[in-house]
């Protein structure tokens, strides 16, 4: 369902030096799948990110969203696609300070074209358990439930691919397996999930994990018994 | 992606961060209070001034000084030579000349009724200055051509003394002293309100002109005179005819300078331009710059509060806002909360400008102009500080933002 073909990217920093994000990038993943890339900082794992979420155009290649070449698409067509298709999740959570969990979690509504909202946040607070703390604020909050209330946000529009930058890795130990442990029941319902990180410990709790070093993909193996943490759980 | 949920959304985000969207309001505020009170108060100020204006000078009267300085407050000549003479001479010589009073004071002079002193205003003039300038008794009498003929001791109040010095009492046939001579007092001048100057023309005493220089004062010369004119048309060539029959008069060779001042109709109306002037143009550049001060501090609030919240249009990026949405939700922000402060700003300048035409006896101010100027500036306001911060925000890269 997500396709990427010999993705290239390449940066110019301010110095004038081109860096080379991106080389001959290509990828696929089904629906259904629980996919970590892995990587150390400066591998390229973040801009392959921004890609998959439609925030950056690669400078060469393709990438399939559901079959249709979306590589060549408008600033304006891509945040369209971006509210319809994609839930991000972010390391510092991004939440929106002095307002409630609900409103941060309805945020991605505002920009949405679909008719009937109403019940929607509570819905998706609800299923990250947060339903008791609907009106409370991000600072009233601890980081794993901050989290939480991210990974609603990026749930509310239904979209086919979540995608998770660094999740836990402004988390205490306790937080962090909380919100993997969320990521994988969402997945046994069905959600795509692609989490970028440079911790192995997370990346053992995925079902696939591609290896990425200097912008290209060194490794793409799948996980024989992934950590299990809804059964460590109950 | 209605762009009315958004711009609910961004006013209620104000909402939510009160101390900057409070400097911004105050910010907005102070600018457009600057600027719609001295506009107001600058037009009931016009209003005044011309209705002072014109109902001091007409527009066919030729006011003549004593010496040759400048009109109102400029420095007198050393030797007064301006003579009841000299306008009679006019008088009889220029027939566009309908009629004149002669005047000469004793400004700040003291005056007693019983034992309250009081400082009024003490004027000689004829019997003719309330024809000339139009100012009648409005109880008992003004006094006659016998009196001044006779330089009788009598004498016309405005109604502040009657307020001052008599306390209530009937001023009419009691005694005022002005210096040591007594005077009887047998009119009380209609009410009048202040001059250009602030003067309250209502702490008055007028008596004959004759009495005062012989009585009081102990002078041959008079301060100024008011002619009236038949043909205003003609009021150029009569100030002509008035220096040329001065000049002689006085004996001044050619080389001297006049030593009087004749104010001509023409000059009034200059005056009043430059009144305008000050009104219009001066004052409001001032005020202008205040509300340029307070676009500017709403705009760098602003623009600090995008770079704040980079992370913020980021995320809104990322969930999907264009980069139109970006921008109207900033300038929606900037705007709802400068467009408020306006709002008080309009409210506060024009009780300050109401205010201020109260105390100025200014009478009253247009409550429409105040608010179409208020309007204006504060949607300038806005449109200054809300356009650059919201096309910053909108041309962050959302990868960029999110770092």
């Amino acid at each position: 369902m997500i396709e990427l073909q010999h993705i290239n990217k390449t940066y110019t920093r301010p110095t004038g030096e081109a860096v080379h994000a991106l080389i001959d990038v290509s990828l696929r993943i089904q629906r259904g799948e629980f996919l970590a890339i892995a990587g150390a900082s400066g591998s390229g794992k973040s801009t392959l990110m921004h890609i998959f979420g439609l925030l950056d155009s690669p400078d060469g290649g393709h990438y399939l969203l559901d079959g249709e070449d979306v590589s060549g698409l408008s600033v304006k067509q891509q945040a369209r696609l971006r509210n319809r298709k994609v839930g991000f999740v972010f390391q510092s959570f991004h939440l929106l300070p002095r307002t409630s969990a609900l409103e941060n979690v309805e945020l991605p509504l505002l920009y949405s074209d679909r008719g009937s909202t109403r019940g929607l946040g509570r819905k998706a607070l609800e299923a990250v358990h947060l339903s008791d703390r609907i009106h409370h604020r991000p600072s009233e909050l601890s980081g794993g439930q901050q989290q939480r209330v991210a990974i609603a946000r990026a749930l509310i529009n239904e979209p086919d691919l979540l995608l998770a930058d660094e999740p836990t890795g402004n988390l205490d130990r306790q937080s962090a397996s909380e919100v993997m442990a969320l990521f994988q029941a969402l997945n046994k319902a069905g959600r795509t999930i692609v989490v970028v990180t440079h911790d192995s410990e997370v990346a053992a709790h995925c079902g696939r994990i591609a290896r990425i070093e200097d912008g290209r993909i060194v490794s793409d193996q799948p996980v024989p018994q992934p950590k299990n943490l809804m059964e460590a759980a109950q | 992606m209605s762009p009315i949920r958004i711009v609910k959304h961004s006013v209620r985000t104000m909402a939510r961060f009160k101390l900057r969207t409070g400097f911004m309001m105050l910010g907005s505020m102070v600018g457009v209070a600057a600027l719609t009170f001295v506009l107001s108060a600058g037009r009931a100020a016009e209003r005044k001034t011309i209705e002072t204006v014109s109902r001091m000078f007409g527009d066919s009267a030729i006011l003549i000084e004593d010496g040759g300085g400048h009109f109102a407050g400029g420095p007198r000549g050393q030797g007064s030579r301006l003579k009841l003479d000299d306008l009679d001479a006019i008088a009889r010589e220029l027939p566009n000349v309908e009629s004149w009073d002669p005047q000469q004071g004793l400004p700040g002079g003291s005056v007693r009724h019983g034992d309250v002193t009081e400082r009024a205003r003490v004027m000689g003039e004829s019997e003719r200055s309330e024809h000339v300038w139009g100012r009648k008794a409005s109880r008992g009498e003004y006094f006659d051509a016998a009196a001044v003929k006779a330089a009788d001791r009598v004498a016309v109040v405005g109604e502040t003394v009657v307020r001052t010095l008599f306390k209530g009492e009937d001023p009419l046939g009691a005694e005022i002293r002005i210096g040591s001579v007594p005077f009887r007092v047998i009119g009380v001048l209609e009410p009048w309100g202040t001059d250009p100057h602030g003067m309250d023309r209502d702490n008055e005493v007028l008596v004959p002109i004759t009495t005062l220089m012989r009585r009081v004062t102990n002078v041959d010369t008079i301060a100024s005179a008011k002619l009236l004119l038949r043909n205003s048309n003609d009021a150029e060539r009569t100030s002509t005819e008035i220096r040329r029959i001065l000049r002689a008069r006085h004996a001044l060779a050619a080389n001297e300078p006049d030593d009087f001042t004749i104010i001509t109709p023409a000059e009034v109306r200059g005056m009043v331009a430059q009144v305008q002037k000050v009104l219009f143009l001066y004052l409001p550049l001032v005020a202008g710059v205040a509300l340029v001060v307070g676009a500017l501090v709403s705009a760098i609030l602003m623009l600090v509060s995008v770079n704040a919240r980079t992370g913020e249009i980021g995320l809104r990026r990322a969930v999907g806002a264009g980069i139109g949405d970006i921008r109207l939700q900033f300038l929606v922000e900037s705007a709802a909360t400068t467009i408020a402060g306006g709002a008080l700003g309009i409210a506060l300048g024009y009780a300050a400008a109401r205010a201020a035409a109260s105390r100025m006896h200014l009478g009253e101010v247009e409550l429409i102009t105040t608010l179409l100027f208020g309007i204006a500036a504060s949607t300038a306001v806005g449109l200054l500080a809300g356009t650059i911060p919201a096309m910053r925000a909108a041309r962050l890269h959302p990868v960029d933002a999110l770092r």
